[in-house]
């Protein structure tokens, strides 16, 4: 009765949700397709592959110089491959020490907290005046990386504080009772219960950090991170083979997500696919 | 003579101020299947915790076979846990969460194997090796736990209310083969539960615990027959208690004491103010030996449950209690409420304790 009419209309509702969601990326990866002498806009003059061959430095040097991207996307992504490693890292150790009690756990949880919450603009800015005082000279592994890590580890911290809270303690005590130590205990039993909340944990800070701009906008120094070389480009003219550049980067974090998907579900089935396998 | 567990005045008090066991002392010895018994939040779980190693003990020392183990961290305990939720490894195969513990210790791949094979089949479990420890069911999982637990060889076991999860038909099963399993292996169980039913069939002693004092240390019969508190008297069986004074010895091994019933004499020194009567151990037809107690009352209320008929009693001082007679007995049919009677008590029955 009711679902006849309340089914379809959530359903249109959910579809046109999608398409605002998706729509500016369609926009976008369709106009990558334009043509050489076409702009950054309707209509698109001639289906064409130029601006990705423009991008790659395939095709002849024409009056548009070719994206400076190359290098600050690898400094991007080892600077969010860094903060990964650094936040996960710290995010397990902390979300395992916040399992228990212990004095000042209270405010030390909102000072954690409070490294997602302050407007990026403002510690990017107060970073800057602080390695300026020092005498620190900025740089993206530098006082970059650091404002990345202050950014990202909340997260993390966040998603193993909750993979935690549904841990059930017992598992690691009869573990312990049966003559494992501690630190066994924790690689062979806890680490791969955890393990799918630091998979998300990951994904998170890698993302997080590799789109980071307000915080990296005045601590980068002179080498540019992805996000401030793109934001570069805008200031002379927008060509096609920027959108190109945006297809190219959704399709990579596009890979990442599968390639999490991927583990988390090699490892929520593995268990059920040991067949009393055996190692050493 | 070295005890394999001993327990010297242990106790536990919580940084807060708050005590949780106090003055816990109990000698076992190899091989005894010994119960902590007693209401939820009586320390029974928290004393088995402190022989595990999994709470720290703040007063006394926990020895076992000679060593001080009060510091000791848990892995280096020769005990092993079982836990009510099993606490399976959810990461791991049946046959993997087994040998687990083997593994880590480094033993040899060939004895591994063997230990956990003869293990797994001793448990009815090599049909279920190689399948995800969480998808079986709770006896099956109880299973896994106990061949896990007992694969280390431990000289103690610890079992934390480890049939509270199960229900009643597979309780009884698993609790025979508990037994069987003691006997046949010869360590020591130390059990933990809050149902009489299972302290009392399965153990050599049970410890009777109440707000994180033992009550009582006792086997199980002579916890029926001789409680030595009122608190075991409420808590084990049903109890009539009747208070009085204190009237001194009377025969050997016995005391008396001046009740609103009259002068109740039963085992004990005299000194006791309270006198408990187990309620199979009235007779509703008297037999006028010598020396027998008679109470006289009312019947308020009776029901009868299979071969057994649960009276209540109400005596001369307003006072009701509990009598469990024969259903079959000829007499029992005509005691329905409001019947006047007289029950039958030989003293040897009697418990007097303090209050």
């Amino acid at each position: 009765m009711e679902s006849r009419i309340l089914r379809p209309t959530l359903a249109i509702y959910s579809g046109i949700f999608l398409l605002f969601l998706y729509g500016p990326m369609i926009v976008l990866a369709i106009l990558s397709f334009q043509s050489a002498d076409g702009g950054p806009q309707f209509p698109i003059r001639e289906w064409s592959t130029y601006w990705y061959q423009h991008l790659l430095g395939l095709a002849e040097t024409s009056r548009v110089s070719q994206l400076p991207v190359g290098d600050s996307l690898i400094r991007s992504i080892i600077l969010a491959f860094m903060t990964t490693v650094v936040s996960t890292i710290l995010g397990v150790m902390s979300a395992e020490a916040f399992r228990t009690k212990f004095k000042g756990s209270g405010p030390a949880f909102y000072l954690i907290i409070l490294g997602m919450m302050v407007p990026g603009v403002l510690v990017g800015l107060g970073m800057a005046l602080l390695s300026n005082t020092l005498g620190i000279s900025r740089a993206w592994f530098g006082t970059s990386f650091v404002l990345h890590v202050v950014y990202t580890y909340p997260f993390a911290f966040l998603v193993l504080l909750a993979i935690f809270n549904r841990f059930d303690r017992t598992v690691e005590e009869a573990s312990m009772s049966l003559g494992v130590s501690p630190a066994q205990t924790f690689r062979r039993v806890t680490f791969p219960i955890i393990f799918p909340g630091v998979l998300s944990a990951m994904l998170f800070s890698f993302t997080l950090s590799y789109d980071e701009f307000s915080r990296t906008l005045f601590t980068a120094g002179r080498e540019l991170t992805l996000p401030l070389a793109i934001y570069g480009t805008f200031s002379v003219e927008i060509y096609p083979n920027l959108f190109a550049f945006g297809v190219l980067t959704t399709l990579f974090s596009f890979t990442l997500l599968v390639i999490y998907g991927l583990l988390m579900k090699r490892f929520t089935s593995k268990a059920s696919r040991f067949k009393g396998q055996e190692e050493g | 003579m070295l005890h394999d567990l001993e327990l010297i005045s242990v106790g536990k008090t919580y940084p807060d101020g708050t005590v949780a066991v106090s003055d816990f002392d109990l000698q076992v010895e190899k091989g005894e299947f010994v119960a902590f018994l007693g209401p939820s939040g009586c320390g029974k779980s928290t004393t088995l915790r402190m022989i595990a190693g999994f709470e720290d003990i703040t007063n006394g020392e926990l020895m076992m076979m000679g060593h001080n183990m009060t510091h000791v961290p848990p892995e280096k305990r020769p005990t092993s846990m079982i836990f009510q939720n099993y606490a399976l490894f959810p990461h791991m195969s049946v046959r993997d969460n087994v040998a687990f513990g083997l593994d880590i210790k480094g033993t040899p791949k060939a004895e591994r194997d063997r230990k956990v094979d003869r293990i797994l089949d001793m448990f009815d479990l090599d049909a279920y090796a190689d399948r995800k420890a969480d998808k079986l069911s709770g006896g099956q999982r109880q299973r896994i736990a106990l061949a896990r637990g007992l694969v280390v060889e431990p000289e103690i076991l610890l079992l934390d209310e480890p049939l509270g999860a199960l229900d009643a038909n597979l309780r009884r099963i698993i609790q025979n083969e508990l037994k069987l399993l003691q006997r046949e292996l010869g360590i020591t169980f130390i059990f933990v539960t809050h149902a009489q039913s299972e302290a009392l069939g399965l153990s050599d002693r049970v410890v009777v615990m109440s707000n994180g004092v033992v009550e009582q240390i006792s086997p199980p019969r002579e916890l029926y027959r001789r409680p030595a508190t009122p608190f075991v008297a409420d808590f084990i069986g049903s109890n009539a208690v009747i208070e009085g004074t204190p009237l001194g010895a009377g025969a050997a091994g016995m005391g008396r004491v001046d009740t609103p019933l009259g002068v109740i004499e039963g085992v004990g020194t005299g000194s006791e103010k309270l006198a408990a009567i187990p309620a199979e151990a009235f007779r509703i037809a008297p037999l006028n030996t010598p020396g027998e107690l008679h109470l006289a009352g009312t019947v308020s209320h009776r029901q009868l449950v299979g071969a057994v008929g649960h009276l209540r009693v109400r005596l001369a001082n307003d006072q009701e209690i509990a009598v469990e007679v024969h259903a079959d007995r000829p007499e029992v049919k005509a005691l329905v409420p409001g019947t006047p009677l007289t029950l039958g008590v030989d003293p040897q029955a009697v418990t007097l304790i303090h209050a």
